[in-house]
């Protein structure tokens, strides 16, 4: 059964128009990113792949954030759930399937992003080498994190909030990578209560490897293993409380 | 799938509560009893905000946490696959804009337990049913009401059901709809399927209907067979001779008699006596609507006394 909701929520996520038009913006800015490169007083072609894959990244979570919000409360508001909740189908099983469902899209929107990215780059002469593609696909699975995020905020609010708490969980995993460095004059107690607190939400730098991959850096293979087994867990986790959450709803 | 003997649904003394705005508590439902008999057409009435949907919510496990017994097919709620036995059509359904009609049907197939080789025979004999073989291609965000409400029942009955479970099926139906619809219900009864759907139409529950309850402020008011509703309507006399006491003279010599069932006998051996003679014996028409009404206004004239007499009770106490 989570096989066939996940089939329906891709196709269904796949042709929504808010999918598609996103993927057109990225397109428009990645062509644009070059100018930026021009401009640009140090190596143009590095700078335009960053700017490439930031681009899949931001562009990438936006699409989780919306689509992820959107998921279940849409299905609650618009009464989409009434006819597949009333079949013989228990609730973390719809769940599930529309989490998997919505990871297939965001995939596959990560695919076209990276594919367009990468053809892109190779016909403007700039470097295309197999960290990338490795890069690329680790951003993804911090999409696949974010996506997770925020369908764990829409079962606790409204789409809207969500979609903030979301975009705030985003900066907010993101400053968790800086804070080893900004923690270095904190000591007993607050040390361990930053710690905690930074626990509680998913450290986004472990899948940024965007900038070293640009930079032709080598890519430690067992960091890239341990960013794998990091965003499964955090996944598995915040499904988990959606589930939680969602068995209880009265819908 | 065969329906068990026996009821389909029955509530026992189920009472429903779910929080408004805040802290408001809105008691939805009040110690329902309701029982839904095997291979009935079973009309549930209300005024709108009644109670009716929240009693169907439960019952298809969209809503929970409710006090009091639901056994459906004689068991209690609880095991999800209970539900393949059911067929669910929402109020005003909504479905996914960028779906079509035979991929949706497909998924809303296979999730009630239709096998993929099962599913085009199955889908192929509600696009039959419901013209929508032409429109299987079409998504269903260009749909209209009515049209939505056609692929609704489609996807009720797709993997035939046991018990058929309908929401204001009519709403948002032209009358040539309308008439298949009724077409439609009545082919998936003689299928052996239960029908159970609420309405406020009331012609509907007189065209489909053998069973009745009427649901209002959350309190099943009566229930029943619907035959022996209108058993209740008065009888009418038409006869010429001697005029009984009471009864109307017509311009055309004859006379005509309304009484109720209870008093057959004694009136039309008081006409014997007098020498009358009868021509027709028949029963009036209960107007449903009139009778629906009246009941519903009753209930709330008799809860008003009931809260007045208590008012006043407590003022004297005071």
């Amino acid at each position: 059964m989570i096989g066939v909701i996940a089939w329906a929520t891709c196709r269904e996520a796949l042709r929504s128009k808010s999918f598609i038009l996103l993927l057109v913006i990225y397109a428009v800015a990645v062509l644009l990113s070059r100018l930026v490169g021009w401009v640009s007083s140090t190596d143009g072609h590095i700078v335009t792949t960053d700017l490439v894959f930031s681009l899949q990244s931001v562009i990438g979570v936006l699409v989780a954030v919306a689509t992820g919000t959107a998921l279940v409360h849409t299905e609650i508001h618009e009464r989409t759930l009434y006819t597949v909740l009333s079949r013989p189908l228990p609730r973390w099983q719809f769940v599930v399937g529309k989490f998997v469902g919505l990871c297939l899209a965001l995939a596959a929107g990560q695919a076209a992003m990276l594919a367009i990215g990468l053809a892109y780059l190779a016909v403007t002469g700039a470097s295309v080498h197999g960290w990338l593609v490795l890069a690329g696909a680790l951003t993804a699975l911090e999409v696949l994190v974010m996506a997770a995020v925020s369908l764990c905020w829409t079962a606790m609010s409204s789409p809207l909030l969500a979609a903030v708490l979301g975009l705030a969980t985003y900066a907010l995993g993101h400053a968790v990578a800086t804070l080893p460095s900004l923690m270095h004059h904190l000591q007993g107690w607050k040390a361990d209560l930053a710690t905690a607190l930074a626990s509680l939400i998913p450290n986004l730098g472990q899948f940024a490897y965007r900038s070293v991959a640009v930079h032709r850096e080598p890519l430690a293979l067992a960091g890239i293993g341990e960013a794998l087994v990091y965003g499964a867990l955090w996944i598995v986790l915040l499904v988990t409380i959606t589930v939680g959450i969602f068995r209880r709803k009265q819908l | 799938m065969n329906a068990p003997a026996g009821d389909i649904v029955a509530f026992a003394n189920v009472s429903f509560t779910y929080r408004g705005d805040w802290l408001q508590r809105i008691h939805a439902l009040k110690r329902v009893d309701l029982r839904v008999p095997a291979g009935s057409s079973f009309g549930y009435l209300g005024a709108n905000g009644a109670g009716k949907s929240t009693s169907i919510k439960l019952t298809v496990g969209l809503l929970h946490g409710h006090d009091g017994d639901i056994r459906l097919f004689g068991q209690p709620l609880g095991d999800h696959r209970l539900r393949r036995r059911i067929g669910y059509l929402p109020e005003q359904p909504y479905f996914y804009e960028n779906l079509q009609v035979g991929e949706y049907l497909a998924y809303l197939g296979r999730l009630s337990g239709l096998s993929t080789a099962e599913l085009p025979a199955a889908c192929d004999r509600v696009y039959q049913l419901l013209d929508l073989g032409d429109l299987r291609a079409r998504k269903l965000g260009s749909f209209s009401k009515g049209m939505r409400q056609r692929f609704g029942l489609a996807q009720a009955i797709v993997h035939r059901p046991d018990l058929l479970i309908l929401d204001e099926p009519f709403s948002g139906l032209d009358p040539l709809w309308r008439a298949r619809f009724r077409e439609v219900l009545a082919l998936e009864r003689k299928r052996g399927a239960t029908l159970f759907f609420s309405t406020h139409i009331l012609s509907d529950v007189e065209d489909l209907c053998d069973h009745y309850a009427v649901i209002d402020h959350g309190v099943v008011l009566e229930q029943g067979r619907l035959a022996d509703l209108m058993g209740q309507a008065p009888l009418m006399l038409t006869g010429a001779g001697a005029k009984p006491a009471g009864a109307e003279a017509k311009d055309d010599g004859t006379w005509s008699l309304h009484f109720p069932e209870s008093e057959r006998a004694q009136r039309l051996a008081a006409v014997h006596a007098a020498g009358g003679e009868i021509q027709r014996l028949e029963r009036q028409r209960i107007a449903l609507e009139d009778w629906f009404v009246a009941r519903v206004r009753a209930s709330h004239t008799a809860g008003k006394a009931l809260a007045g007499s208590a008012a006043a009770g407590k003022g004297g106490e005071s």
